[in-house]
């Protein structure tokens, strides 16, 4: 029983609880939900374009910028892919190269690239969608680029054949190329720099603001984001002004939650709270969920590569080193590649998630050969030590030779100390190595690469667009991105050849014959090819349209029910 | 900054014991105010300096990605080819407008992340509060009446539990238990996507999630976001749960033993009265005085409560942008985070000076 005074100051205590929460929440400017559907900002709703219904979707990606200009990476890319606008694409489980929002595009000279659009398309704004905004999109994309305005986070250098665009009249645009007939150049108009955007929203020479672009509602794709924050939630609604290649959206509404432990990706998968979840699972969860009665695992082609470098100035018996010998640098390579076990460390480290790789193209595209495994080893695909040690008697190198091998800790997922700790003890049972193994965080790790201190390293690829040419050009040419000193004319020359070579078969042996040449010297080894996974609750589907060779996750093939 | 306490004056009998003469309250609170400055001051200093000696922030963010020359060229115009204590005295001046620059790695300026994800920090935090009040103060009573029992041994263990076992840990035993096998709880995140979006396009929002839901009007709104709170708030409060069970156990068994107890319960007092009126309340003391720099070790946990639980607040994102190397980003955090600490302890000892009769000023 409480006295009067004891009730009293309970009272006082409730009271204040009541009235510092009333206070706090009348402060706050009271009101309802702005719109309960959920549309922010914009001179027009975009909704009403899908089939109806809503899933969430949950990833571990990040977003870096949503202007194209300023991001060229994966993350940004999901974004962009299903909110922007592209004048060229591939259809769902195709890797042809085909019209997106344009009607047509051809070369209509050996150095002019032109594309028609259609009259009367529309951004998800209303403001009104033409050759001048495709104008635009270039024109800042290589002004951004060449400013450094995008802190070297942009795609710009994927333009590199790009000498100017010209919009003549409305529904025309015309792509003036330094070289003739460049097979690539439709390609890379489906990739990173390809999204179109809204000359009215976007800024010329800067990057523009994400806030600024949701607000202004400066989309063009399948979907419109409607409410956005940053790395957290976003909300996309299908955009009815939508032309492009793609049928409507199945699902009117998609949200995309983003996680940061993949741990946490895989229980909301689990438990029901997201519908799917694509990238990134680790290979213990999604061998783990395979069991689960209550999700799918989706399987899609993987264009994701991973592969040892070369130095070939600072590798044992390198150009550089006191000992320098090409030959016996060259059998310290081959060496390397007769000793790996590819299947060894797909299974035990990656559970199957990744499979060996024995071309410099990956299986799915035009080109891909198993050069390699027919090479080094035991012919099939299986370690060979005894080919090992004849290849380094023969060029007279004195074992064991000492390796210091360098990977990531922190870029190329949890697993890659478990994978190069399986290469070493790979190479040290056979007698003929001792290996080093050293790790660096990234940072100072794509520092050092490119500055030869590491003689042998780990390195991983993503394609930027989908098709051979992006396995060679970058790799392989004199001054390459892998800065590993590796070069040789001829296939400088045959790469250049393939990209404007317009016969698909002519080319393709071409692209072949790179590969032979370059499996001969062993520039970088590749080990492993990444598949797309995509886990999906029992009642989702369309996850299997959309894994395609594309690598791009189209929300509008997905639907829940 | 701490209470200053005269153990002469809190030994003294109660009879005799008299405020010692000074400035009075006015210039107590005025020289606490004023110790907060050197106090941020150096927080601040120490900050920028400790992430200088690993370099440039542009470096740090940028190094690898972007050519020499253009890197120099992106060091030469944010001015951090200066001398350091140029760039030193300049921060100071932007700190002291309240501009922290923009974050290196995602471009946004940096009151907006401290402001974003300061109110996650404080939700957080004030429910951890909460819980170890509601938790901490009422076993500690029980502890310390039963002293020596085996009720008192069993929350002496517990409070031993509760602040050993790492945060981390506690997070990830606490998803297993109510998120997976229970399914009781959300297993992270400040709300399901749902509410998320509806709490996002709220008019003029407070970032407050439960003030927000509750403006919604939404009963499911108000549950969802009450359901993500239970967790992180439990295992970042039941760390100073256990501090305060200790702490009021051993006040408790002082009061009980004092001579006006004794008096009280030889005139027939009852018990519980005697108890929760006169032992219990000078024991709460400590509780206030001790509570700023709880507050400020709550900010430490949250870093690790806030990851565990992707709970985005100025932890989380403190550890996001440490491992991208942005420089401006955490040093905002920082401040923002030593400013807090010592406004608290302000308080702290504000309220510590109306409450105690020891503190002297």
């Amino acid at each position: 029983m409480l006295s009067a005074s004891q009730r009293r100051r309970t009272l006082a205590i409730a009271a204040g609880f009541a009235a510092t929460t009333l206070l706090v929440t009348a402060c706050s400017s009271g009101g309802s939900s702005e719109n309960p559907s959920g549309s922010a900002g914009g001179e027009s709703s975009a909704a009403g374009g899908g089939a109806g219904g809503s899933l969430i979707v949950g990833t571990t990606d990040k977003v870096t910028h949503l202007d194209p200009a300023g991001s060229y990476d994966n993350g940004s890319l999901q974004v962009q892919v299903n909110v922007f606008p592209y004048l060229l694409g591939t259809d769902y489980q195709s890797t042809d190269v085909v019209p997106d929002l344009a009607e047509s595009a051809e070369f209509t000279a050996p150095d002019a690239y032109t594309v028609k659009l259609p009259a009367g398309l529309k951004w998800a704004n209303g403001h009104d969608l033409t050759s001048s905004d495709v104008k635009f999109t270039f024109d800042r994309q290589l002004a951004i680029f060449a400013s450094g305005a995008d802190d070297g986070n942009g795609p710009g250098s994927l333009l590199y054949n790009l000498d100017s665009v010209e919009a003549p009249d409305d529904t025309t645009v015309v792509f003036h190329l330094k070289s003739q007939y460049d097979q690539v150049f439709p390609l890379i108009l489906t990739s990173f720099p390809g999204a179109i955007v809204d000359e009215e929203v976007f800024a010329a020479d800067a990057i523009t603001p994400d806030d600024d672009i949701v607000a202004a509602n400066a989309f063009g794709g399948p979907y419109a984001i409607t409410s956005y924050s940053f790395n957290q939630l976003v909300q996309y609604k299908a955009n009815p002004n939508y032309q492009g290649l793609l049928a409507a959206p199945l699902t009117d509404e998609v949200n995309v939650q983003y996680y940061d432990e993949s741990s946490n990706l895989k229980l909301a998968v689990q438990e029901g709270d997201v519908d799917v979840a694509f990238r990134s699972l680790s290979a213990t969860d999604i061998g783990d969920l395979r069991n689960n009665p209550d999700v799918k695992v989706v399987d899609g082609p993987g264009g994701e590569i991973r592969y040892v470098v070369f130095n070939f100035d600072t590798q044992p018996y390198g150009a550089k080193t006191p000992e320098a010998d090409p030959a016996k640098a060259l059998a310290v390579r081959q060496a390397v590649a007769d000793l790996v076990d590819r299947s060894a460390i797909s299974e035990q480290v990656y559970q199957g998630t990744y499979t060996p790789l024995y071309s410099y193209v990956p299986a799915g595209f035009a080109g891909a050969t198993e050069v390699l495994k027919d090479l080094y080893g035991d012919g099939n695909g299986g370690p060979d030590a005894d080919k090992a040690t004849k290849v380094l008697a023969d060029a007279g190198v004195a074992t064991p030779v000492t390796l210091n091998i360098q990977y990531s800790n922190d870029h190329y997922g949890p697993s890659s100390g478990d994978e190069y700790a399986l290469v070493k003890d790979q190479l040290e049972s056979s007698g003929l190595f001792t290996v080093n193994l050293q790790t660096t965080e990234w940072v100072q790790y794509s520092k050092d690469r490119t500055a030869d201190v590491y003689p042998v390293y780990q390195l991983g690829w993503f394609p930027d667009y989908s098709d051979a040419d992006n396995y060679l050009t970058p790799f392989f040419l004199t001054d390459n991105f892998l800065s590993n000193h590796f070069s040789d004319p001829a296939v400088d020359e045959l790469i250049g050849k393939q990209a404007v070579t317009v016969d698909p078969a002519e080319r393709q042996k071409i692209i072949e014959d790179i590969q032979a040449k370059v499996a001969a010297q062993l520039s970088t080894l590749p080990l492993l090819q990444g598949a797309q996974v995509a886990v999906v609750r029992t009642d989702v589907s369309g996850a299997d349209t959309t894994l395609d060779g594309s690598f791009k996750f189209r929300f509008a093939a997905l639907s829940k029910g | 900054m701490t209470t200053t306490l005269d153990p002469s004056a809190a030994q003294a009998p109660a009879a005799t014991r008299r405020r010692p003469t000074g400035g009075g309250l006015g210039s107590y609170v005025l020289v606490r105010f004023l110790l907060i400055v050197p106090t941020v001051f150096i927080l601040v200093t120490m900050v920028f300096f400790v992430m200088r000696a690993t370099g440039d922030p542009i470096t740090a963010a940028l190094g690898g990605r972007l050519p020499a020359d253009q890197l120099a060229e992106r060091i030469h115009q944010a001015g951090y080819d200066r001398p350091l204590l140029v760039q030193y005295l300049e921060y100071l001046g932007q700190v002291f407008r309240g501009d922290f620059g923009r974050t290196l790695s995602d471009n946004r300026a940096v009151t907006t992340v401290l402001v974003e994800h300061g109110t996650a920090t404080l939700e957080l935090v004030v429910f951890a509060v909460l819980v170890a009040i509601v938790v901490g103060i009422p076993l500690g009573l029980v502890a310390g009446y039963f002293r020596d029992r085996g009720q008192d041994a069993a929350l002496r263990v517990l409070a031993i539990l509760f602040y050993a076992t790492p945060v981390f840990f506690a997070g990830i035993v606490s998803k297993l238990v109510f998120s997976v096998w229970l399914r009781w709880l959300p297993v992270s995140g400040r709300a399901s996507s749902r509410p998320q979006i509806e709490l996002q396009t709220l008019k003029d929002p407070t970032g407050i999630y439960l003030v927000d839901a509750i403006r919604t009007g939404e009963p499911a709104v108000i549950g969802d976001v009450l359901t993500h709170l239970v967790q992180p708030a439990l295992v970042l409060g039941l760390v100073t749960a256990g501090v305060f069970l200790r702490l009021v156990r051993t006040n408790i068994i002082g009061t009980l033993g004092t001579d006006y107890v004794t008096s009280g319960r030889s005139r027939g007092v009852g018990e519980m009265r005697l108890v929760r009126k006169h032992a219990l309340r000078p024991a709460l003391i400590p509780i206030v005085t001790v509570m700023g720099m709880q507050i400020a070790m709550m900010l430490g946990g949250a870093v690790l409560t806030e990851t565990t639980f992707e709970w985005r607040g100025l932890g989380f994102m403190l550890a996001q942008y440490l491992s991208a190397r942005d420089f401006v980003a955490v040093q905002g955090i920082v401040a923002l985070l030593a400013v807090i600490v010592a406004v608290t302890n302000f308080l702290v000892d504000i309220v510590a000076a109306l409450i105690d009769p020891r503190v002297r000023y």
